[in-house]
């Protein structure tokens, strides 16, 4: 536990965008702080917003946070507007964001964010299926994963569920293959910008993935659905393994049938290891430059940020990522495991589409979604990438 | 009257209001997308004028595919115009001929209209669901096995697939249209023409369709405007994928202005669309006045 | 009909029913929808009706979603939008049509503009100038851009219907001594009548369900309308369809009745305004 704990304030501290105004405090009596967020009532996410608000509020009286939730997508127009339209009466004082939409909107160098959640990409297993083919454990080697999945298909059962309609979760496939070929180091680089693409190996992980599609490990249907209804046939009983998120532990561990999970398996042991994998604190509450209380709004988003942490860890929804504060027996045996992935880990990257800017990272998401429709092969894909993103 | 009718001051108090809304809210915007088309903007930091670089971009990049999305939408608009169309013009001149339940048909018809477009979204994608939308069992169920697809997932089925929905959700609305064009004919005129003998397909040929023709006009117009701007439908259904092969300009300026971040190029997206639009009603415009 | 053979009867009515079948069937599926569970929604029984009935779904979504709340702010902002439309479009058009002047024929085509632009490309300037003016997060913000995007159509459909208004009309008023005024408001505005249901219904159209203006307009929950509450269901990780399916049938069924009440009267304006437009 303590590993994940020194990791993860490691990342906050790289990736946690410092730089607060040095502005005097105001004196206010009472001091309403407007959130933003996309904890809608339906998000598991919500409780642990309102249980961190709530704790917040008793805690320093005088402030009061005003809690306003979107749904995801219409979140992102509508941040993204507010931030164009630069009103500052509309703007909340603490926001929602991803680590990348925030490199996107600094305002003059001015940005302060707090990780929420800490997920990695772990690999979901219905163990009752897999004990069908003689399984009893989630396959740790390339190997022993493709003799799990040709045995699967012998018996009529589609491995993989991937949605093709949100091109994210083929990147929740690609880019643990592809960390699992060239390591972290490299695959950070490259996402920083720091270096380009043009790696063979890349070239060689795309194959790998373009070759478990045409082997059939991967539902067809999958090209036309979205993550919802991907997710669904998993839960259902329809593919074996679902690769995604940690924050979908909760519902994986209330399936209907005995789940495990591990990590995508090595591919070249010579520059990757088991527990490098993709993750990290890709949710962050973000201060807004232009707030009237950005000392109170600062010290407000720290303390929201470890409280629904700890909630959402709690309550099976996110790995944490600052030390959790109180007691922590209840969890589910699936949690209890991702945590002891994340604790073993060696090293992480953060999801690409996160931790790339804006135009890029829609540029590599077209491109992901060129090699999973088979339209581009992998030294295509690594010509491409390193044409159009340098 | 006269003279009253012609003082300045009335025609600027009673236009003023319908100036104002119109000008603000509309015009202005289109001055200032056509503004920030010329620049390289991403909505916030500086501003670098490039000229007419966003448009010639637009229409020479292959990464962008404007020239695919304009292609699928004027096939949408054509498809509109000579199929969704025909059959709505085809409801209406048999309801407008005193059918029994003439108005529980008529309610019914434009029922789509009034559900939202993400009811109807979300409908369809069950409906083409590859595993168990009503489609692929069906088909499966009549021994059609091979003709399954899957059909939003595919990119040579997803545009016809798209398609559907989307003219299907407005017939109702341009069937009311013609409708109301075929219900104000004088009942005089068609039973002077079936004292002379002739046939129903004769009195629509000859009688109905001239006269109702301004209102098929405006409904060619809505129909073609409409599938330049469609939007909500395919984002719903696709976002513009599998591969781009159903994006239409409205889904690419989105993505430019919201997921890309380059506001410019987004202004100039919307600026074309805006400038093809009109150009197509004037066109239709011209085209039934040819025809007179 | 007397033309026509049985056969030919009997083919257009089985039709003609099968049409209406097509079309009632999105309204069968929202409502059996919202009394599913998630397994059934997703897969198990997609078309049939609900092996249970969860009624559950309507309470939770009345209870989480706070859909009255949002249903009196759609109402609230399609009325006003309707009123609002209305009474500039009757005016405009008094003075497209009645008033003597050189470029009203050029003005008019300027308005029908407005039936040519997408409504999505306007966003960002509209938000500025509405921010500027500090209407963000009342009723105004959706309101005025609603009114002005109905303009076009309400102008063009007035247009027909103040044409056939005769002319006779104002000049004897006028000879009475009737002023401007009093010929719009006494003599004109009460014949317009049917144009009111018209214009309503293309205006409600155009506003009830519009999604991106209200989201992006409307910061505060309280005065979110019932696209964006109903959006606002869903979350990010986890979704419960039922609830969200229950909102759907609350946003819609009102309006659906409500256009059965009044279709008789909605589909005679829409002729009267269908040809004069």
């Amino acid at each position: 536990m303590k590993k994940i704990v020194s990791l993860a304030l490691a990342l906050c501290m790289v990736l946690a965008l410092v730089v607060i105004a040095n502005k005097p405090a105001a004196a206010a009596e009472e001091t309403v702080l407007k959130l933003w967020c996309i904890a809608t009532e339906s998000d598991a996410n919500r409780p642990a917003y309102l249980q961190a608000i709530a704790d917040y509020e008793a805690a320093n009286p005088g402030i009061k946070i005003e809690l306003e939730a979107f749904e995801n997508e219409s979140y992102k127009t509508k941040i993204k507007a507010a931030m164009m339209g630069g009103d500052t009466e509309d703007l909340p004082d603490i926001f929602f964001s991803w680590s990348a939409m925030l490199s996107t909107t600094t305002y003059e160098g001015k940005h302060f964010g707090v990780p929420t959640t800490f997920n990695i990409v772990a690999l979901y297993a219905n163990m009752d299926l897999l004990a069908e083919v003689g399984y009893d454990h989630v396959p740790e080697t390339y190997e022993e994963l493709t003799a799990c999945c040709d045995a699967l298909l012998a018996k009529g059962i589609i491995p993989f569920g991937c949605a093709g309609k949100e091109t994210w979760c083929v990147t929740e496939y690609l880019e643990p293959i592809i960390i699992k070929t060239i390591g972290y180091e490299a695959l950070n680089k490259i996402f920083a910008g720091e270096a380009t693409w043009n790696d063979p190996d890349i070239a060689g992980a795309v194959t790998t993935f373009q070759e478990m599609i045409n082997k059939g490990y991967f539902d067809p249907a999958g090209a036309a659905l979205g993550n919802d209804e991907t997710k669904a046939n998993f839960l259902a009983g329809k593919t074996a393994f679902y690769q995604n998120g940690s924050w979908n532990t909760g519902e994986v561990a209330n399936a209907s049938f005995k789940s495990g999970v591990g990590l995508f398996p090595v591919m070249n042991a010579d520059r990757s290891s088991y527990y490098q994998t993709i993750g990290g604190p890709s949710d962050v509450l973000a201060v807004c430059a232009t707030s009237k209380n950005v000392d109170a709004a600062a010290k407000a988003a720290v303390e929201l940020g470890k409280e629904i942490c700890h909630y959402n860890y709690l309550n099976a929804v996110g790995m944490p990522a600052w030390i959790p504060y109180y007691d922590t027996s209840s969890l589910s045996p699936l949690m209890v495991d991702i945590a002891g992935l994340v604790g073993k880990c060696e090293g992480l990257v953060l999801f690409g589409d996160t931790a790339m800017a804006a135009d890029p990272a829609q540029t590599y998401l077209s491109y992901v979604a060129l090699v999973y429709g088979g339209e581009i092969d992998g030294p295509g894909f690594v010509a491409g990438l390193t044409n159009d993103l340098g | 009257m006269q003279r009253m009718y012609s003082k300045k001051v009335y025609i600027l108090i009673f236009l003023l209001p319908a100036l104002i809304l119109f000008c603000g809210v509309l015009i202005a915007p289109i001055g200032a997308s056509a503004y920030y088309s010329l620049f390289n903007w991403n909505g916030l930091g500086a501003k670098v004028f490039i000229g007419l670089k966003n448009y010639k971009e637009l229409f020479t990049s292959n990464a962008i595919g404007f020239m695919k999305a304009l292609r699928n939408s004027l096939l949408l608009a054509g498809l509109s115009v000579f199929l969704q169309l025909p059959l709505a013009l085809g409801l209406a001149l048999t309801l407008g001929k005193r059918v029994k339940g003439e108005r529980l048909f008529l309610s019914v018809y434009f029922m789509p209209v009034l559900i939202s477009t993400v009811v109807i979204g979300q409908l369809w994608l069950k409906i083409y669901n590859p595993d168990y939308g009503i489609l692929n069992v069906f088909l499966r169920s009549i021994g059609l096995e091979n003709w399954t697809r899957i059909w939003l997932g595919t990119k040579k089925t997803a545009l016809g697939a798209v398609f559907v929905p989307t003219l299907w959700q407005y017939v109702g609305y341009h069937m009311l249209l013609l409708y109301a064009g075929v219900k104000s004919v004088p009942p005089e005129l068609r039973e002077a023409a079936m004292l002379d003998g002739a046939t129903d397909g004769q009195v629509n040929r000859y009688i109905v369709l001239p006269y109702i023709k301004p209102i098929i006009r405006i409904s060619v117009i809505f129909a073609v405007t409409g599938s330049l701007k469609s939007f909500d439908l395919i984002y719903v259904l696709t976002n513009g994928g599998p591969l781009h092969s159903t994006e239409v300009p409205s889904t690419l300026m989105i993505n430019m202005l919201f997921l890309r971040n380059r506001y410019g190029m987004g202004s100039a997206i919307a600026v074309l669309l805006i400038v093809l639009c009109f150009g197509f009603a004037l066109l239709i415009s011209a085209i039934f006045r040819e025809e007179k | 009909m007397r033309n026509n053979s049985k056969a030919a009867r009997v083919v257009i009515y089985i039709g003609l029913v099968l049409w209406m079948l097509v079309n009632l069937f999105p309204v069968y599926w929202m409502f059996t929808f919202s009394l599913k569970s998630n397994p059934e929604i997703f897969g198990e029984n997609v078309i049939g009706l609900p092996k249970e009935w969860l009624w559950s779904n309507y309470s939770s979504a009345l209870k989480t979603g706070n859909m009255a709340r949002y249903f009196l702010n759609s109402t609230i902002v399609a009325v006003a939008t309707i009123l609002i439309t209305l009474g500039v479009a009757l005016m405009a058009t008094f003075a497209l049509t009645r008033l003597i002047w050189k470029r009203r024929k050029t003005l008019n085509k300027f308005f029908m503009l407005g039936l040519t632009i997408p409504i999505h490309a306007s966003i960002v300037p509209v938000y500025v100038t509405l921010s500027r003016l500090h209407m963000l997060n009342t009723y105004w913000a959706l309101i005025i851009p609603y009114s002005a995007f109905s303009l076009s159509m309400a102008i063009l459909v007035c247009t027909g219907f103040m044409n056939e208004i005769p002319r006779d009309l104002d000049e004897s008023a006028c000879i009475d001594g009737c002023s401007v005024w009093g010929i719009f408001f006494k003599i004109i505005c009460p014949m317009m009548k049917p144009a009111v249901a018209t214009v309503g219904i293309y205006t409600f159209l155009q506003c009830w369900n519009e999604l991106m203006f209200a989201n992006i307009f409307i910061s505060k929950s309280a005065l979110r309308t019932l696209p964006v509450g109903v959006q606002a269901l869903s979350g990010q990780y986890t979704t419960e369809w039922g609830p969200i399916g229950a909102a759907l049938v609350l946003a819609t069924f009102p309006t659906l009745f409500i256009y059965i009440f009044l279709s008789k009267k909605i589909q005679e304006s829409f002729i009267a305004g269908a040809i004069k437009g």
